[in-house]
């Protein structure tokens, strides 16, 4: 009887061990399936209900995270107000000089005009993924708010990922620190271009690979996204989102190539609110 | 565990609340930069309390639930939740559950494994991006959130299986007992 229990026992386990490796096999890489999205736009209206029921509990574990880290983050802010000021009275006349250029050429092109091909769709985070191997959330709008997959998705700081696939009520958010995500940016004022990616585990900073080590980057320099187009293909992303500020630029002798290290502008881990970029022309 | 249909649906429920919380309340809280994972620790419970076969079909179904609820690739969570509970499930069958932080301990234990099975699964399926070191202070806190967290989940699964667990709690004796004319 208890061999033959045990035979039962190691029986449904190797089935399920097989079941999914068949299950991984069928479904890694190719996207969602129907069956996924049914499950997903069944249970988005629940997870709603819970994200709303559950914030004021979460609110109250951030203020303990906040207040541990707070004392840390006083010194840095002091200093970067410092910077910050300093950057502010630079821009300001770099304003005016651009006002005045504006005028003598008769351009206007100014990022915001370029954003305004788009339709911002404003979506709530209302799940998110558990492990640090795979970095996406769910927002409450899909496809039937004009969600579209590869859509840029940006809060009130930045750049913050795009859209993998949407649903009809809820959509999948691959943020820039996903394993799978990559972002053609450059670093304003020099320009120079590379590709944004995440280095896995560590959701406070972000790689910008393959520069030209000719070109020097400084710490502090901010990052935007290139929006390149040519030969039919263009970046997903429009140019000059803010992605993040330069922490750290060390060139790799051996590669001959700088890596520069970035403190993304979005706070990654603490997502509310988001804004997907519906509609508009890539690049 | 004597598994009747109410039993059963008590433990979908179980397990589906423990997703939804999972994925809207415990992803979305960070404590020093890590964001608790209750969903090894709760297979790790289920399978403490009804075997290892209660615990490989609920380690199976949590996990095929979140990879859905994520429109993830299928299959990945599902096979390192399935190990967890088998693996709990054997040690309830092999062991005697000794005293009260046993299965926080076991949570512990089989939450810094769960981590390292998703750390394995991942690499064989290709990253394409630097891993940093950091991941081993995020494995370390999941396990040690796992420890405060498995005790609470354990007696609140225990609770709500009561019915169906085999061994009773031992009930306490009011007067020791006598013998006649003593």
């Amino acid at each position: 009887m208890y061999r033959k229990q045990v035979r039962r026992r190691r029986a449904v386990l190797a089935l399920l061990i097989v079941g999914s490796f068949v299950l991984l096999t069928l479904t890694y890489a190719r996207g969602s399936t129907g069956f996924q999205r049914g499950v997903s736009t069944i249970f988005s209206p629940v997870q709603e209900v819970a994200d709303r029921a559950l914030k004021p509990a979460r609110d109250l574990v951030d203020w303990f995270d906040k207040t541990f880290d707070a004392r840390g983050e006083n010194s840095r802010l002091r200093a970067e107000l410092v910077t910050a000021r300093k950057q502010a009275v630079a821009t300001q006349e770099a304003l005016q000089e651009n006002g005045q250029l504006r005028k003598l050429v008769k351009l206007d092109r100014s990022p915001a005009l370029a954003f305004s091909a788009y339709k911002p769709v404003t979506g709530r985070v209302i799940a998110r993924s558990p492990t640090v191997w795979r970095s996406s959330v769910t927002i409450d709008v899909g496809s039937s708010d004009g969600v579209h997959v590869d859509d840029p998705v940006v809060s009130g700081a930045g750049l913050v990922g795009r859209v993998a696939s949407a649903e009809g009520g809820s959509s999948q958010v691959m943020l820039l620190t996903d394993h799978a995500s990559a972002v053609s940016a450059k670093v304003v004022p020099p320009g120079v271009q590379g590709v944004v990616k995440p280095e896995v585990g560590n959701p406070e900073e972000l790689i910008l690979d393959f520069i030209d080590s000719t070109k020097r980057v400084h710490g502090g320099q901010s990052v935007v996204t290139a929006g390149w187009r040519a030969q039919g293909l263009a970046s997903l992303f429009p140019p000059g989102l803010p992605l993040g500020e330069v922490t750290r630029a060390s060139i790799l002798q051996q590669e001959a190539q700088q890596q520069v290290d970035i403190r993304p502008f979005a706070d990654l881990r603490n997502l509310d609110l988001v804004q997907v970029l519906t509609g508009g022309s890539r690049g | 565990m004597i598994v009747t249909p109410k039993i059963l649906a008590r433990i979908a429920a179980l397990a589906l609340a423990g997703v939804l919380l999972q994925l809207s309340f415990f992803s979305r809280v960070e404590l020093f930069h890590t964001s608790p994972d209750i969903l090894p620790a709760l297979v790790a419970c289920l399978a403490l309390l009804g075997g290892s076969m209660t615990g490989v079909v609920s380690g199976f179904s949590i996990g095929f639930l979140v990879d859905c609820l994520l429109v993830e690739a299928l299959g990945i969570t599902s096979l390192v939740l399935l190990g967890i509970g088998y693996l709990a499930g054997l040690y309830r069958e092999r062991f005697e559950i000794h005293g009260s932080l046993a299965p926080a301990l076991l949570c512990m234990g089989l939450t810094l494994l769960a981590e390292l099975g998703f750390a394995v699964v991942q690499l064989l399926l290709g990253i394409d991006a630097p891993v940093s070191t950091l991941i081993v202070r995020d494995m370390l806190l999941k396990s040690v959130y796992a420890f405060f967290l498995g005790w609470p989940i354990y007696l609140l699964i225990r609770r709500v299986l009561r019915p169906a667990l085999v061994e009773e709690p031992k009930v306490r004796r009011r007067r020791q007992p006598t013998v006649l004319g003593a």
